[in-house]
């Protein structure tokens, strides 16, 4: 393959343009830097692309990723063949998974720092805790709400920790199946709130929010409703003059000098030519999964096991969220409709059951959330006839009369669940796949029959006549939740970055999505990952840059 | 080469009373019609068959001309590079499985009744499709119950499936797809089911379709929905 003429050097490169990538792309912008972006997939109009298309969303991928073009392979244990598996598909694309997304942003709660401290060594774990702590958190998390636009009621959460500013937007009207929520939570005394939402009801920062479609998770959005980066940190970057995007454009290698610091990325272009661009700094940002396959892929002689690997720890410890959850039907004869595919997924939540509990037999918990039950060819019902007049009466009787409560599994970490490079399966470029090894904790199986058997507890409190409960077996990514493949820690031999999200073994290499989480946290992770990248892009900017460095300490 | 950012919008809404075929033989078409039938059935409400589940699956099956409908549903997006490439492969194992489930369909119908499965009764075609799926025909749903499951994948994708379970799984795509599709003819399946969906995909663009009326009637405060606030109304924490 000939490489094509070599582009201008610039300051940063940032790989992967999601949540986390289009954060970081707009601080060091802003502050800036010359920045140029990668991202393998499209970079879409909003206003032009986007539409409520359930077949087109839903059933034929297009914004999951391709399973021709971009496969992953699943294996539960050490010892099998992984198969090909969408594991944790989550879309790639300029926006990545804020496209798509039903926008919970939750924040994170003081304990999701310290497991480590609180339970000490669970057995078949590796409990950790964060080299940071909420406190450091919250101007960011606070700056995020703000910037990218958040709705909520502050002080709604009882147990949210200490926040600074209250939310830039309100929340939506709940909808009949949030109203039952809300009921059931009164008639059983416990705190039901409106989940804080990336999306905004006014016109915040001249968005003009008129999705009022109900197409919503899994679908692009087309009003300037929800919080994508695609259409509020990206464009910003754009705005400063100091940030070129590159999409559909595939970044197979970060390069390194003769020192074995970062000096550049080796990139595959849509036309199909190989590219090398050089920068003083790479930030990566693919996710969990991607950033922990780039690292694998980028080997040298100086890094022989890939990328900012001493440790050996690149890849392991990953965690995954998965959504259970229980669905309740209703009595078309008696009970009022609940029409289960209006809203914006969620509506009316609860931490209630969140710090661990005494008598559970698990340690730790779930957010959960009442939420739709979606459109008609692929609404969620679990035991829906697969066909037959049962099927068309189940459809008939029951669409507008279901409702759902899901959790969030906080599931624990194990340094033997892991992302490597499959020996045999190889994307569309011929490069090897992600190749997912997860076996859940015991802890993860208890906690999931536990909410779960709560979910459906509130159903028949809120006044379900049939529950159908859906507990963890096995993880299958369905949250696109992804963390943990490069642990922050202050330990080199026990972490691959620092608390800057910077790898130790090359200052110059920084990991900025939920690669960096130590643990999974039990809630949502994006406001806290983009919170994240932008205290890591302040520290580029404010730190880094000018040739200092700086160390935080905790208790 | 064209970017999937500016893939160009090239024909027009599939016609559901088109009996042109694009994929389908005739024997086909009026096989997987009757099939379709059984999936979804008529009633005293319309099934696949009113809504023209049939022109759906030959549409889709016939290339790669139909798989993404345009945002505004005036036509579909003609892939190129890779995508194109994936979905061509893609179709041709999926033409593949029709081609030869139809044919062991009709086998297995032969074989019970002696007659094509699309000269049966209708209770003789159900009795073909239960052999042919491997258990019975699903029952009522019923309330009063609690029956659990295990996890759960977002989408449903149909790379890979067999030929009745992507003819189920087709033939509700078909009856509740957007009409662009060719299926869902006059929103009929929408209808039955009581799902108020919009006239058309440009109506989702331009915030013409709004569904707050299906959202929780009456006045409401958040006071009155979280009692907390009432006593801690929110106060920013000193720095």
């Amino acid at each position: 393959m000939a490489y094509s003429s070599k582009p201008e050097p610039v300051d940063a490169i940032v790989v992967g343009l999601g949540a986390t990538g289009g954060t970081a792309v707009k601080v060091l912008a802003e502050a800036g830097m010359k920045v140029v972006g990668f991202d393998r997939g499209p970079w879409l109009r909003a206003h032009e692309h986007y539409s409520g298309d359930e077949v087109k969303y839903v059933n034929r991928n297009y914004l999951w990723p391709d399973p021709k073009l971009f496969p992953r392979t699943l294996r539960h244990d050490e010892h099998s063949v992984a198969e090909v598996f969408p594991f944790s598909p989550t879309p790639q694309l300029v926006g990545g998974g804020t496209n798509h997304w039903a926008g919970w942003v939750p924040r994170p709660r003081e304990s999701d720092f310290i497991q480590r401290s609180l339970h000490g060594d669970l057995p078949g774990a590796s409990l950790a805790d964060w080299p940071i702590r909420y406190e450091h958190l919250e101007p960011y998390l606070t700056k995020v709400e703000w910037e990218f636009g958040v709705s909520g009621v502050a002080g709604a959460d009882k147990y949210e920790p200490f926040r600074s500013r209250p939310y830039p937007s309100e929340p939506l009207r709940p909808t009949r199946f949030g109203r039952r929520f809300y009921d059931a939570a009164k008639k059983m005394g416990f705190n039901a709130f409106p989940i804080p939402h990336a999306m905004v009801t006014n016109r915040h920062k001249g968005r003009d929010p008129f999705n009022k479609t109900s197409f919503w998770n899994q679908y692009g959005d087309p009003s300037g409703a929800r919080s994508n980066t695609l259409t509020t940190f990206i464009p910003e970057a754009v705005a400063t003059g100091n940030f070129e995007l590159r999409s559909e454009c595939f970044v197979r290698e970060v390069k390194v000098g003769k020192d074995g610091r970062a000096t550049g990325v080796v990139y595959i272009d849509p036309e199909g030519r190989e590219v090398e661009q050089d920068a003083k700094v790479v930030v990566l940002s693919l996710g969990a999964i991607e950033s922990a396959r780039l690292m694998l892929m980028s080997r040298s002689a100086q890094h022989p096991d890939g990328l900012a690997n001493s440790s050996g720890l690149v890849g392991k410890n990953a965690t995954f969220h998965e959504y259970v959850f229980a669905v309740g039907l209703f009595d078309k004869e008696v009970d009022d409709p609940l029409y289960g595919w209006a809203g914006n997924y969620i509506s009316g939540g609860t931490f209630e059951f969140y710090e661990t509990g005494k008598d559970r037999g698990h340690i730790g918990g779930c957010l959960i959330s009442a939420s739709q039950t979606v459109h008609p060819v692929n609404w969620v019902f679990p035991g829906r006839p697969s066909w037959g007049s049962a099927l068309k009466d189940a459809d008939r009787d029951y669409f507008n009369y279901a409702m759902k409560i899901g959790a969030i599994l906080h599931d624990m970490p194990r340094e033997s669940n892991r992302v490597d490079l499959d020996p045999t399966v190889k994307d569309a470029w011929g490069l090897p796949v992600a190749r997912i090894t997860h076996r859940p904790h015991e802890n993860d199986v208890r906690m999931s029959k536990w909410q779960v058997d709560k979910n459906a507890e509130i159903l028949e409190v809120a006044g379900a006549r049939k529950t159908v409960p859906v507990y963890l077996d096995r993880m299958t990514g369905n949250t696109c939740h992804q963390h943990g493949t490069a642990r922050m820690g202050n330990d080199p031999a026990k972490s691959v970055l620092n608390e800057w999200c910077q790898t130790h073994d090359i200052d110059n290499l920084f990991v900025v999505d939920g690669s960096g989480f130590p643990t999974s946290t039990g809630v949502n992770p994006t406001l806290t990952m983009m919170a994240n990248a932008w205290r890591a892009c302040d520290y580029i900017v404010e730190t880094y840059a000018k040739g200092r460095e700086e160390h935080i300490k905790v208790a | 080469m064209t970017l999937k950012a500016d893939w160009e919008i090239v024909g027009s809404p599939i016609d559901p009373d088109s009996d042109e075929r694009l994929f389908f033989t005739q024997h086909e078409w009026e096989t997987v019609e009757a099939a379709t039938a059984r999936i979804i059935p008529t009633d005293h409400d319309p099934g696949a068959r009113e809504a023209r589940v049939v022109v759906f699956i030959d549409r889709y099956l016939s290339g790669i001309d139909y798989i993404f409908a345009a945002a505004d549903g005036s036509g579909f997006l003609k892939l190129t590079g890779k995508f194109a490439e994936a979905w061509r492969a893609r179709m041709w194992d999926m033409q593949q499985t029709y081609r030869e489930g139809i044919r062991d369909l009709d086998a297995a119908a032969r074989k019970s009744y002696d007659a094509d499965f699309k000269d049966l009764t209708e209770e003789q075609q159900d009795r073909v499709l239960e052999a042919f799926s491997g258990a019975p025909k699903p029952s009522k749903v019923t309330l009063g119950t609690t029956e659990a499951v295990t996890t759960f994948l977002q989408g449903t994708f149909d790379e890979g499936l067999g030929f009745f379970p992507a003819l189920c799984l087709h033939t509700k795509q078909g009856f509740y797809c957007d009409p662009v599709y060719g299926g869902n003819k006059d929103h009929m399946g929408w209808k039955v089911i009581g799902f108020v969906g919009p006239k058309s995909l440009k109506d989702t663009m331009d915030g013409t379709y709004d569904t707050t009326q299906y959202f929780m009637p009456g006045d409401y405060t958040w006071e009155e929905l979280v009692p907390h606030l009432r006593d801690h109304p929110f106060q920013p924490a000193a720095q």
